[in-house]
């Protein structure tokens, strides 16, 4: 290692310098991160607006459907049967034009995009075009809002569940290299192929259908628990089957991939010489298997929170739980912009700030890092 | 040695999922078997004996008030598991209509199921010549589109596709129903004329191809101008995906006449901006799979072939104005829509040629009528709309029970619930959350644009709820008949609108126009209807909350119909302006002749052809033809909120203003309404006071709102209604809700008992298996319901069509009655001379009064010289 010697004033000089050095580069890497993320967001929400609304086809779609659905409720009125012909065209045609008018479908499309662009940019998240929320409401803050403590408790115990119990395990099986169980995982591994609305499918003939121990599906029972001890009980047994075929669907994947990642660092030289040392294991493992690692498991588990948003569409529909997932499903099916960008935007800005997190974090956990540094 | 160790774990995974995999419910094999002679009918699925294969549940007497059962609890769930939770007994009934490719597993599954008609299949064609003459379209000829009634075997269809639960369908008018059911003869022999024949089909279509200047290829295919004749056929994968394999399939049937099929497989949004959007002549489709919606139990289908062929359908798209129909055609389309005939034997006459060159116009070749299953446990009675299904019967909720018991909790699940808002001006009209609504209402349903009758789940009439009497009385020249004996009816020359009649709304002044003050040199009327109610409806009818219906409650649903599409309104909303303006086209006046008893008068220009079914009660129902009822006080506060621009009735206006849509049972709504709640009773508010404060007074104004706070603290919602079952309460984010029976509701639960199952009759007909041309047979049909005789009464007519071997219709005629359920038909010496030798077919189609869907069944016998 190189010795520097200096004078005790030059010390301070360059202390002085050094310190202001790394404020600048701090400081302009955190402006120019700031915004390289914000126009990366402006960029991907401009193309999710562009490609919900097919580049403007979809105002075709819409003007047909809106056409049908218009035509077809006065033709099945009886009360309309027996109008004039004529008046009775007026009547379609007044209508399409009103419906068309609250669709924002007389608006030129290029204004629509820079309008909900904008609106979503500054979080103003509006009015949906079709859906309404559970309780009736048509904005979009509520619709998502509705929805994101259902998304948030099934997906946060399955995937919190999953992950840390992943690491535990692997860290485990990592040193027991080619034991039973670490076999049992490799051989077990291809069954993450089966996506989750799967199993939630078997396990749903098995323990509803069959042994009838637990519900098919919704959130709580019908009625639910009038107090909340039971109202949580009732809800822990309607969780169980989407959170375990979810974890189902993952968990050897997931194990297998982790110890994999950690087998690579335990036989680093480093581990190996610690080990010589006389180590005890749980050292080995804490300092110099699981410190090199974290920037990983961090970035994992950073991203794993964010993804919790997104919910999981098929096994939310499988298990009819009242999810963000399905919200995001039925807004794509009728075209609601509205709903689709402001589950984007949401999604792009917890991106864009976890990712800018991630840099200080590495730089915290990991001493080789320096933030902005080259 | 390794491997030998995981020789264990692998047999176990095997052996699991074996076992896992005999769990799985078995899959319904496809049938291959063709039917038998006696069973080939396309009827079938409906003559059978749908839910009620057991005895009736004739509940004894009972003094119980309200609802038969204690609680309903509904719920959302998936129709692909519905046949697993009743199995499991998660829920009773699930009463979402399925598609008919389930009806083998209800079967299977041991479970009772009621049916109902899930909309119609049809191909559509393009009918216009293209743009580009380089091109031939085969469908620009009407010739080519009647051979392709010859070329798709619609019973193969049903069974390939529906399991043989759905029906053949031929015409725009609902299969098996009100309409067919009265002009059965000519639409059975039609069926038989256009039944498949694919060389019949082949050789009409090479003759048209011929003379249109196309020639068959040594391929064997058609070429035009040197190309191949290539249809562009729009197949839509999406939906239930039956229209998939029903669109490859009559694209195989094309390619084997030698047509070169371009099969574009296209959902919903993506088919519509071509086959709706573009312009016929442009060419870039000529066929499309088409779908359309059930039209319920109407009695009244005449509209239906103008609005599915002819090019001034309400449908008013390309397709449909590019169609040059035949003028007779036209003609009698649009005189049967606009009612321009005088005698139901006159309108008869014009359907049953219309139908015969509807087959001849095929602007669209109907295919399948789907059936639709709703399934429940064999410990449930239900009772259910043949057209609509469950969901769909007025009387659904009155009959809802468990067979062998008085009360209970029944579990009931459907496909969706709060799909929007729920209030009574433009609020949620889907058939689920509808469903809900009737059953907090007096039994009453929207029927006819008015409010106040039960629909009769079997026939499409109506029968008086509330009502102690009724007079009908018609200008004389309209084509109506009476059905039933419970109102009275008179045809007169001439009805004159009283000059005090109410014809239309002043909002600045908040008063009812009346007729001397609209028409000032008078009007008439087409049908006046004269509704008294019984004397003790205001001490005996209670809301939900527990407040007597009032006259206010009455008026306050008149004045709704027009004040929010008035411009001076406070609550003014553009969009309700065209309805509006539609009923005001026809509508000629409302009078209160009576408060007590209340009797008040209708006037009207519209009419319907069935006398029962243009009297018009009010009723405090919804004014917009949706499901639930309004007390006069939900209007009052709604309107508050409204007028102040805090919540919409309608979705137009809410997003116009950037407010809610007002919903009665959850949502940011509730807190709205109940702030006005507060400040309507600490005012003693009186809405609408010109008009109202005639008929509510401050007292009653005091116990309204004073009824409606406790409810809404007690319940959380502000639901309520007069029917037998309350909402009690509501959970809109799990989708789910409590019905309970309302003991206080004025009628007995065995109110329409006599409605608890359909009298379907059954047919069975026996006879020689030869005879002798020109010898006289006779042949015996028995018609029964349940082993007994169906009554002679209770019959319209029990006719028999004669076929020979090629189809074709020798003989139209009725059987003789002979003795109770006994008929005969005899073929007389000219008739069996008028048949080839060789296999003959007669079949006896029963018409029953009680029901509308008709029976029938066939013999085939062999004539010999």
């Amino acid at each position: 290692m190189a010795v520097v010697t200096r004078t005790p004033s030059e010390g301070v000089v360059l202390k002085k310098s050094t310190s202001s050095s790394t404020f600048t580069r701090v400081s302009r890497y955190v402006v120019v991160r700031l915004l390289t993320l914000f126009a990366t967001v402006v960029i991907g929400v401009y193309l999710t607006i562009m490609i919900a609304n097919m580049g403007g086809y979809v105002d075709q779609i819409m003007r047909n459907e809106v056409a049908d659905r218009i035509t077809q409720s006065i033709a099945a009125n009886p009360a309309m049967q027996q109008l004039d012909p004529n008046a009775r065209k007026k009547l379609i045609q007044d209508r399409i034009a009103a419906e068309e008018q609250r669709l924002g479908l007389d608006v030129p499309i290029a204004i629509r995009n820079f309008r909900y662009l904008s609106n979503a940019l500054t979080l103003r998240l509006g009015r949906a075009i079709n859906m309404t929320s559970d309780s009736g409401s048509k904005q979009v803050r509520l619709i998502i809002l509705e929805r994101l403590p259902a998304t948030l408790l099934l997906m946060g115990i399955s995937q919190l569940f999953l992950f840390f119990s992943s690491v535990f395990l692997a860290l485990n099986l990592s040193r027991r290299y080619g034991n039973f169980w670490d076999k049992l995982v490799v051989a077990l591994s291809p069954t993450s192929a089966v996506p989750a609305w799967f199993y939630g499918i078997f396990l749903i003939l098995i323990f509803a259908a069959v042994l009838k121990v637990l519900p098919f599906g919704g959130m709580v029972d019908s009625p639910p628990p009038s107090n909340s001890f039971d109202y949580a009980l009732n809800l822990l047994k309607h969780l169980t089957l989407p959170a375990l075929s979810l974890v189902l669907s993952s968990f050897f994947l997931s194990i297998y991939n982790y110890r994999t990642f950690f087998l690579i660092y335990s036989s680093e030289d480093y581990v190996e010489m610690a080990k010589a040392k006389g180590l005890a294991s749980r050292d080995v493992e804490r300092r110099y298997i699981l410190r090199p690692t974290l920037p990983n498991i961090i970035t994992n588990f950073a991203f794993l929170i964010i993804t919790l948003w997104t919910g999981a569409t098929i096994t939310e529909t499988v298990f009819l739980w009242p999810g963000l997932g399905r919200t995001l499903y039925h807004a794509i099916g009728l075209y609601d912009i509205p709903i689709i960008v402001g589950s984007t935007i949401i999604y792009a800005y917890l991106l864009a700030i976890t990712v800018f997190m991630l840099d200080f974090v590495y730089a915290l956990v990991d001493p080789r890092v320096k933030v902005g540094g080259r | 040695m390794k491997f030998k160790q995981l020789y264990p774990i692998l047999s176990l995974l095997v052996a699991l999922s074996l076992a896992l995999a005999a769990c799985a419910p078995q899959q319904a094999a496809p049938t291959d078997e063709a039917p038998s002679a006696e069973t080939q009918e396309p009827s079938s699925a409906m003559t059978e004996e749908p839910a009620m294969t057991e005895e009736p549940a004739a509940m004894p007497k009972t003094d119980r008030h309200g609802g038969w059962l204690d609680e309903i609890d509904v719920s959302v769930v998936a129709g692909d598991s519905a046949i697993s939770q009743l199995q499991a007994g998660a829920i009773d009934l699930y009463s979402y209509g399925l598609a008919s490719d389930v009806y083998p597993a209800i079967k299977e599954a041991g479970l009772q199921y009621s049916q109902s008609y899930g909309g119609s299949y049809s191909i559509m064609f393009n009918p216009a010549v293209f743009e580009d003459a380089s091109r031939l379209n085969p469908f620009s000829n009407r010739k080519i589109r009647e051979a392709m009634n010859w070329l798709v075997d619609r019973d193969y269809l049903n069974q390939e596709i529906y399991a043989g639960g759905s029906l053949a369908k031929f015409f725009a008018i609902t299969t098996q129903l009100v309409e067919y059911t009265d002009l059965i003869d000519t639409v059975r022999a039609l069926e038989s004329k256009y039944a498949y024949n694919p060389e019949k089909a082949k050789e009409a279509i090479s003759a048209e191809m011929t003379a249109m200047g196309a020639e068959l290829g040594a391929d064997g295919k058609w070429q035009y101008n040197g190309a191949p004749v290539t249809l562009i056929f729009l197949i839509r994968p999406d939906g239930d995906g039956t229209r998939k394999p029903m669109g490859d399939y009559i694209a195989n049937q094309l390619e084997s006449i030698g047509f070169t099929v371009d099969r574009q497989y296209k959902t919903s949004s993506e088919a519509a901006p071509i086959w709706r959007g573009s312009k016929a002549s442009e060419g870039l489709w000529n066929m499309y799979t088409g779908g359309w919606l059930p039209s319920g139990l109407t009695r009244d289908e005449r509209s239906q072939i103008q609005q599915m062929y002819l090019n001034t359908s309400v449908q008013a798209v390309d397709p449909f104005i590019s169609n040059v129909s035949d003028p007779e055609f036209q003609k009698l389309g649009d005189d049967l829509a606009q009612g321009n005939f005088s005698t139901p034997e006159e309108r008869r006459s014009m359907m049953e040629r219309a139908l015969e060159l509807s087959l001849q116009d095929s602007l669209q070749v109907f295919l399948i009528e789907q059936v639709q299953y709703s399934p429940f446990n064999d410990n449930v009675a239900v009772t259910y709309d043949l057209a609509s299904g469950v969901e769909g019967a007025y009387v659904g909720p009155y009959n809802l029970r468990f067979k062998d018991q008085e009360g209970g909790v029944l579990k009931v699940g459907t496909t969706d619930l709060f799909t929007e808002p729920w209030n009574t001006v433009s609020g949620s009209n889907w058939v689920w959350d509808s469903n809900i609504m009737r059953s907090t209402t007096m039994g009453t349903g929207n029927i006819t644009g008015t409010a106040g009758l039960m629909g009769d789940p079997y026939t499409g009439l109506a029968w008086p709820q509330r009502i102690e009497s009724a007079e009908l009385t018609y200008r004389k020249g309209l084509p109506i008949k009476q059905n039933l004996d419970w109102l009275t009816v008179e045809a007169v020359d001439q009805i004159d609108v009283p000059e005090d009649a109410w014809v239309d709304w002043d909002a600045t002044e908040q008063r009812f126009i009346t007729a001397a003050e609209k028409f000032p040199e008078g009007t008439t009327a087409n049908i006046k209807s004269v509704v008294t109610y019984p004397a003790d409806l205001f001490e005996t009818v209670r809301w939900h909350d527990g407040s007597p219906v009032s006259v206010g409650d009455f008026v306050m649903s008149m004045i709704m119909g027009f004040d929010p599409a008035k411009p001076e309104s406070a609550t003014y909303d553009e969009s309700l302006v065209p309805g509006l303006e539609a009923v005001l086209a026809s509508f000629k006046g409302y009078r209160i002749v009576s408060t007590d008893p209340l009797t008040i008068e209708a006037y009207n220009d519209a009419y319907n052809a069935d006398a029962e079914l243009n009297i018009l009660p009010l009723w405090p129902l919804s004014p917009f033809g949706l499901s639930g009822e309004n007390s006069w006080q939900i209007f009052a506060i709604s309107n508050l909120a409204e007028a102040n621009q805090e919540l919409a009735y309608t979705s137009n206006k809410a997003d116009t203003l950037e407010v809610e849509q007002t919903s009665w049972v959850g949502g940011p709504s509730l807190e709205i309404l109940s702030k006005y709640l507060d400040q309507a009773a600490g005012e003693s508010y009186i809405p609408y006071e010109p008009t109202l404060g005639q008929y509510i007074s401050k007292e009653e104004a005091d116990l309204r709102y004073s009824n409606f706070k406790k409810w809404f603290d007690e319940h959380g919602h502000f639901w309520v209604g007069t029917g037998p079952y309350y909402l009690d309460r509501v959970f809109t984010t799990e989708k789910s809700l409590v019905l309970k029976q309302n003991a206080d509701f004025v009628d007995l639960a065995d109110r329409w008992a006599a409605f608890s199952e359909p009298k379907l009759a059954s047919v069975l007909l026996d006879g020689p298996g030869q005879l002798k041309v020109g010898e006289e047979a006779v042949f015996d049909a028995s018609v029964f319901f349940k082993d007994e005789p169906y009554s002679q009464s209770d019959i319209q007519g029990v006719k028999y069509i004669l076929y020979d071997a090629t189809g074709a219709v020798v003989q139209i005629g009725d059987a003789s009655f002979m003795s109770e359920g006994q008929y005969q038909v005899t073929l007389g010496a000219d008739v069996t001379s008028k048949l080839p030798t060789g296999s003959a077919r007669l079949e006896v189609a029963v018409v029953p009064l009680p029901v509308a869907v008709p029976a029938f069944t066939s013999l085939d016998f062999v004539a010999v010289p």
